[in-house]
């Protein structure tokens, strides 16, 4: 079974076929870069997905080999995310599957980053830990259902690393450049650590690291610390889930995933409790339209399709709304 | 206190602590002794390890001067950032309550209720409310443990994430219908702390659990 899986929830809209949840047949994305200092406008993204859909599409459905691929399901990230975006990567899905005649599947954006993961590092039973733009959580999968033990009241970890690149006038990727002058870093500068019961808090941290920046600190000593300090707070709490709950896996995805140092992190926290450690390879940790594809195979295998007329996007959609009956996998 | 001559016996490996069993007559004695974290920066590592160790120690014994079943404070080695405290004898929470008939559960959150409502009515927050920190003794007694994350404090705001993380370890942790265990520890509660205290922490925590991302605007 061939699903094409569409992404389009922020910066970027791509799309991938696979084949069942096992194999990237092929895997296009194109990411919006907002200009120097400036975050996404939601409305210039949209604009930037929809002039880039038709090729974008075009390459997906490419055949290695030189033919055209036939997708059996179309899947479609259908939240959370930027309005505006969503409803472009929506309309090309629903487009296409009325033409194809083809079943058209929802996806949630999170779900996805967790499903991609779990079959590329066939994972069972995790404590996940999802790390990205939208999202910082922290989750098992209880009943028919991912359950949050812990998340940030605020901001995320990528919002973090983000705005204070942009600030400190870093270049894109901004979480890339931090981690590279944390490198060259040491001094342990003493900034807000607010960890509050298994939730996390980063505007204060974020908001105190600028300030630093504007008293002249060496920027290399606030890229590190403000690492230092944001990943402690989600360790300490990764730790505390880990107990809490027993899981004997512990999985780390989304965009955020792609710091070493924070996998580093992860890691030890999970070889501590013996339990096993998969972090999302570098290639997929970001948005992508593979994940949707994959995402949408397990769905799609469960019957969770939806008429043309009921393909709605949901910008505000949490990752305990879902129903995940794949999970925990075989 | 001095450990160094205790004999000890390793029960339990908490996220921050090593637990240990040993006897300082005329008490059965649980040695908690935080360990040095790998994963944090060193300075970062040993000022949370100190202060942790000597706030535990103080509030747990405000606890204890407060009504609350909680284990006594026997003594403190700084040094190696250790808290020798007396042993309560049961299950943890963790691992009973499934097995729990309806009745019987409902009875524990109600007891459980009263005593947060005591701790908080004290001026005292746990910080890391879930059912690993509550042992359940034979005659179905919860005592409160491991005030490693306790703070004073009478602002709602903390009671209320104290009520949302015990909400939180109920359902990812065990296969119950949450809202029956907090109607019954919401009873409790009011017992204890009062309708003032009552409504301003329950207030808080559901306020809490919607700053979670993606919440629908309703």
């Amino acid at each position: 079974m061939l699903c094409l899986g569409i992404e389009s929830t922020a910066h970027t809209f791509g799309a991938s076929v696979v084949e069942d949840d096992e194999r990237i047949i092929t895997n296009v994305n194109s990411t919006y870069r907002p200009p120097a200092g400036m975050g996404i406008h939601p409305r210039k993204a949209s604009e930037h997905h929809a002039g880039i859909a038709d090729s974008i599409m075009e390459k997906a459905i490419l055949s290695p080999d030189g033919g055209q691929l036939d997708p059996d399901v179309i899947a479609y990230s259908a939240g959370p995310g930027l309005g505006p975006c969503l409803r472009i990567g929506a309309t090309v899905a629903r487009a296409i599957s009325s033409f194809l005649k083809k079943p058209l599947v929802p996806v949630h954006h999170g779900v996805a980053h967790l499903d991609i993961a779990m079959s590329l590092g066939q994972v069972h039973d995790p404590l996940a830990v999802l790390v990205s733009g939208g999202h910082t959580s922290i989750l098992v999968h209880m009943g028919k259902r991912w359950r949050v033990y812990g998340e940030t009241q605020d901001i995320t970890l990528g919002n973090i690393l983000d705005m204070f690149a942009r600030e400190a006038k870093l270049p894109a990727p901004g979480g890339l450049s931090i981690e590279n002058l944390a490198k060259k870093g040491s001094r342990l500068l003493r900034l807000p650590y607010t960890v509050k019961g298994n939730d996390v808090a980063y505007s204060g941290l974020l908001t105190a690291a600028i300030s630093q920046l504007n008293h002249r600190a060496a920027v290399e000593d606030v890229c590190f610390s403000l690492q230092e300090i944001a990943f402690s707070m989600l360790s300490e709490a990764v730790e505390r889930s880990l107990v809490q709950t027993r899981r004997k896996e512990v999985l780390l995805a989304g965009g955020v995933a792609a710091n070493t140092h924070l996998k580093e992190m992860i890691r030890s926290v999970a070889e501590d409790h013996g339990a096993s450690f998969y972090s999302i390879p570098l290639q997929y940790s970001g948005d992508c339209g593979a994940q949707i594809a994959f995402s949408g195979s397990l769905a799609f295998a469960h019957d969770m399709k939806v008429s043309n007329e009921n393909s709605h996007v949901i910008p505000r959609w949490r990752m305990d709304e879902v129903d995940v009956p794949w999970i925990p996998r075989d | 206190m001095d450990t160094a001559r205790l004999t000890l016996e390793t029960f339990y490996r908490g996220a921050e602590a090593d637990l240990f069993r040993s006897n300082v007559d005329p008490w059965k004695a649980v040695l908690k002794r935080r360990v040095r974290k790998g994963y944090r920066h060193e300075s970062l590592d040993d000022s949370i390890r100190r202060e942790r160790t000597l706030s535990e120690a103080t509030l747990l014994h405000e606890a204890k001067a407060a009504g609350a079943r909680v284990p006594s404070v026997i003594g403190i080695e700084v040094e190696t950032n250790t808290i020798v405290m007396t042993q309560i004898d049961g299950v943890v929470a963790r691992d009973c309550l499934d097995a729990m008939s309806p009745n019987d559960s409902m009875e524990l959150f109600r007891s459980l209720g009263a005593q947060i409502g005591l701790i908080h009515t004290a001026g005292i927050v746990h910080g890391d409310l879930t059912t690993s920190n509550v042992i359940v003794t034979a005659s179905g007694t919860p005592f409160i443990v491991d005030f490693g994350m306790a703070r004073r404090s009478n602002n709602p705001e903390d009671r209320g994430v104290d009520l949302h993380l015990l909400q939180r370890s109920i359902s990812t942790s065990h296969r119950r219908d949450v809202p029956p265990l907090l109607k019954a520890l919401a009873r409790g509660y009011r017992e204890t702390a009062g309708e003032k205290v009552f409504q301003s922490s329950w207030a808080k925590a559901r306020e809490i659990a919607r700053r979670g991302r993606y919440f629908a605007i309703r």
